[in-house]
């Protein structure tokens, strides 16, 4: 491998980090055949085709799939997300979800909130219009933010609110005026039968045949087609009318830049200080506005010039954000291959996830996550470690015995454990040690005899390092 | 000429994690003495909820034996049923990949079956069926292929591999062996069914009448006295009979009404039923955006959701056992001259 391939296949390594979860190094060789801008056509623009995991989930997991509880839509995620052959689009719903957090404690349902999670996957590289529509009408969004409780003779602003808020422009870059005004454009965007789903969900009802999904139902004599005033437009305003005004804003589209910077390029503050401290890098947010604006708001597009850029490609945002604990875990079950097709154990697995802090579906408030450095304390590091260590060190694994397996053929002009160290760390993605990181994990595999052993060994190490815990 | 075709007839059920009613079931058979067993998988592989019922026609309920564990006479993920020619209960556990026995009346008699994927080891085993020398088939899903034991768990022969030619599978579900001892598996990745005899292929069903209903993913397969075949359409929430030259005869979505469980359940839960009454769950034009049918179905409460068996009783009553609706639906034979 030359410098000029080395350089180019590290830089796909951080990609493929950013806009998938990982990808091992025969992965990343079958890839670098081509250049670097095709690599992110392929992400961005790639549909999904053949994937049969869906018909896995429905048959190998039913409550995957009949979802009674919510941890059903949760497995049902993850399984998707460590067999998808579109990874960005599952990166992509995840971002999504953490802006549009949603949640299992008010909407109880799995069905609901997994079809939200495919609107997500379905809507999430179009236009921000589209998205936003779609997760107006979405049944899980109305239910969480109780728009079906929005009246034409009494609002609650709850949506329209977090509209604004939350999801598109940031606090501080409208009145509280706007906000009844959005609302009122929102009333009646209900769900169907919404007193009988309703009662069930306050009595968390399966009877008498399990859950029920529901749909979006646009009450016409509950909607409020008087004038608004909203953000200087006045006339009788519809909600769509809210939302193509909403994503015409310069703020939405600075709002979008910074936490598309936030997820894909380098961990900023938390979004309560987005008002008080100025973005990492302006000249990056700037780029993705001006990209928003040039390609009629599609995020699809604003993402291709986000990874063609020099700010995404420069070695010093390399390992630059600390991985989500579905990123983390997401890329070792991919690496594992633990779950070849769903079985009881992605239960734990899930669970687990839960404990490091992300339980999909199960965000912590309206606002979703805080990220980067707020993902680690004692007890979720432990978590961390430890499913890193488990997930590396199972040769049982068809992953990790072909990873292993492969390994030791490479091995057999190795003269140190430095050599040793690095070849794994090429193997599961060209993670980029630190001399710190090389030196300790050499010395510690120094007494292992056996070679299977030692390799186990050292990929467990890896997976517990600094390195491999950021992306 | 006279001919028949099938009717909704009741609905047996009801979502329950323990006791009467079923949870997430994935198959039923109706055995020699005229009760119905329903293998229940439970939510989460819980503590609550996996079980075999006993229960009839009627819904009259006998109570329930096979609870999760891992202890002999337990299960943790029940699969497939079938029963011997000596009145006992066989159940194949995919988790363990096992198979235990049982007395009609639910006592535990053996269990055996080893995982791996050697000549008579198993690897999620599903669907099971014996024939007339008492011979226990099993669909040895994981391994692609059809193991056959003898009742006490001695291998005997298996046949096939993976892979999409005639005698090969792709994760096979259901099966079903009729009196001329010929077997019919449900080759659920190969979105066919296939019969056999003496274990040699001898035609494949897919519906090939119409591009529009070919099978897929079917997941249960039985024969009518006829020579027609009933086949659990799983990927198209459907449940099709089929004539042995393949065309379609008839093709249900399901129209589940209540059970008397379910109304039981209701008269007494008056604020929901109340609210049910007002609701309409049957509308089609508020999701008409949507195409696949497992999401239709999450929708529509009387359509099949993940029909996963398809059985018959001696008045050749069909059974159809939905995972995620937590019931039966039983279709019944009226004669009609074409």
């Amino acid at each position: 491998m030359n410098t000029k391939t080395r350089t180019n296949i590290e830089l796909l390594a951080h990609l493929m980090r950013r806009a998938g979860f990982g990808s091992s190094l025969s992965e990343l060789e079958k890839i670098a055949k081509k250049p670097y801008e095709d690599v992110v056509d392929d992400l961005v623009y790639h549909e999904e085709s053949d994937w049969v995991g869906e018909y896995h989930i429905r048959r190998f997991d039913p409550e995957a799939s009949g979802m009674i509880n919510p941890e059903g839509s949760q497995r049902r995620w993850m399984y998707r997300m460590i067999t998808s052959n579109t990874p960005l689009k599952e990166k992509m719903t995840l971002f999504w979800h953490g802006i549009f957090a949603t949640g299992r404690n008010k909407v109880l349902v799995g069905k609901v909130l997994s079809n939200q999670t495919d609107m997500l996957r379905t809507y999430g590289l179009s236009k921000l219009d589209d998205i936003l529509l779609n997760l107006a009408k979405d049944p899980a969004m109305i239910i969480w933010l109780d728009n079906q409780e929005n009246h034409k003779n009494s609002i609650n602003e709850n949506w329209g609110r977090e509209l604004l808020e939350l999801f598109s422009m940031g606090v501080g870059n409208y009145t509280e005026e706007d906000i009844k005004e959005c609302a009122r454009a929102f009333t009646g965007w209900s769900i169907g039968n919404v007193e009988y789903m309703m009662v069930r969900a306050s009595r968390a009802s399966d009877w008498p045949y399990g859950r029920l999904a529901y749909h979006y139902e646009f009450k016409d004599d509950d909607n409020d087609k008087n004038d608004k005033k909203f953000l200087g437009h006045q006339g009788p305003l519809s909600g769509e009318d809210i939302i193509e005004i909403i994503c015409s804003q310069e703020n939405t589209a600075r709002f979008i830049a910074r936490h598309m910077y936030h997820s894909f390029v380098e961990d900023e503050v938390e979004i309560p200080s987005w008002n008080d401290i100025p973005p990492k890098n302006p000249e990056a947010i700037q780029i993705l506005v001006d990209a928003y604006f040039k390609y009629d708001h599609s995020i699809r597009e604003m993402l291709r010039v986000l990874f063609n850029s020099d700010f995404f490609q420069s070695p010093k945002v390399r390992y630059a954000r600390i991985k989500s604990p579905v990123e983390l875990s997401v890329g070792l079950l991919k690496l594992s291959q633990e779950f070849t097709v769903p079985h009881r154990d992605m239960l734990l697995r899930n669970n687990q996830v839960t404990y490091m802090g992300q339980g999909l579906n199960d965000p912590p408030s309206v606002e979703g996550w805080h990220e980067g450095i707020e993902w680690i304390d004692t007890g979720t590091l432990m978590e961390r470690i430890n499913f890193a260590s488990a997930a590396l060190g199972n040769i049982n694994h068809k992953g990790i015995n072909d990873l292993v397996n492969k390994i030791k053929k490479s091995t057999s002009n190795v003269t140190s454990n430095e050599e040793l160290v690095q070849i794994c760390a090429n193997s599961i993605g060209l993670i980029e040690l630190s001399y710190d990181s090389l030196k300790t994990m050499s010395e510690t595999i120094s007494n292992i005899p056996e070679l299977t052993d030692k390799v186990l060994t050292t990929l467990r190490l890896i997976g517990t390092s600094r390195e491999f815990q950021r992306v | 000429m006279a001919n028949s075709e099938y009717k909704y007839d009741i609905t047996i059920g009801i979502l329950a994690m323990e006791g009467r009613g079923f949870e997430y079931p994935t198959d039923s058979i109706i055995a020699s003495n005229g009760h119905i067993y329903v293998g229940n998988k439970s939510r989460d592989y819980g503590e609550r909820g996996v079980r075999i019922s006993n229960l009839d026609y009627e819904s009259e309920y006998y109570g329930s034996f096979g609870h999760y564990g891992f202890d002999e006479g337990n299960l943790i993920s029940p699969n497939g049923l079938a029963e011997d020619l000596n009145n006992r209960l066989f159940v194949s556990d995919d988790y363990t990949h096992q198979i235990s026995y049982y007395s009609l009346e639910g006592v535990f008699l053996g269990r055996w079956g080893k995982h791996g994927t050697n000549p008579g080891e198993l690897d999620y085993p599903s669907g099971i069926a014996f024939n007339s020398k008492n011979h226990l088939y099993i669909a040895d899903s994981k391994n692609h292929r059809i193991q056959v034991f003898t009742p006490e768990g001695n291998f005997l022969k298996s046949f096939g591999s993976l892979g999409n030619k005639k005698g090969q599978f792709n994760l096979p579900w259901g099966i079903f062996i009729n009196k001329h001892d010929e077997l019919f598996v449900a080759d659920w990745g190969n979105n066919r069914i296939q019969k056999f005899s003496n274990d040699e292929h001898v035609k494949t069903y897919s519906c090939k009448s119409d591009n529009s209903t070919y099978l897929n993913h079917p997941s249960s397969v039985t024969e009518l006295n006829s020579g027609n075949i009933v086949v659990a359409d799983w990927g198209n929430e459907t449940v099709k009979i089929l004539s042995a030259q393949d065309n379609l005869i008839q093709e249900f979505r399901g129209e589940s009404g209540i059970s008397k469980w379910a109304n039981a359940f209701l008269e007494t839960n008056v604020e929901e039923n109340e609210t049910r009454k007002i609701s309409n769950l049957e509308n089609l034009d508020a999701i008409s955006e949507l195409v696949d049918p497992h999401s239709i179905s999450a929708h529509i409460e009387k359509y099949f959701w993940s029909p996963v068996s398809v059985k018959l009783d001696s008045k050749e009553r069909l059974y159809v056992t939905e995972s995620n609706r937590h019931r039966i639906q039983v279709y019944s034979q009226i004669k009609r001259s074409d």
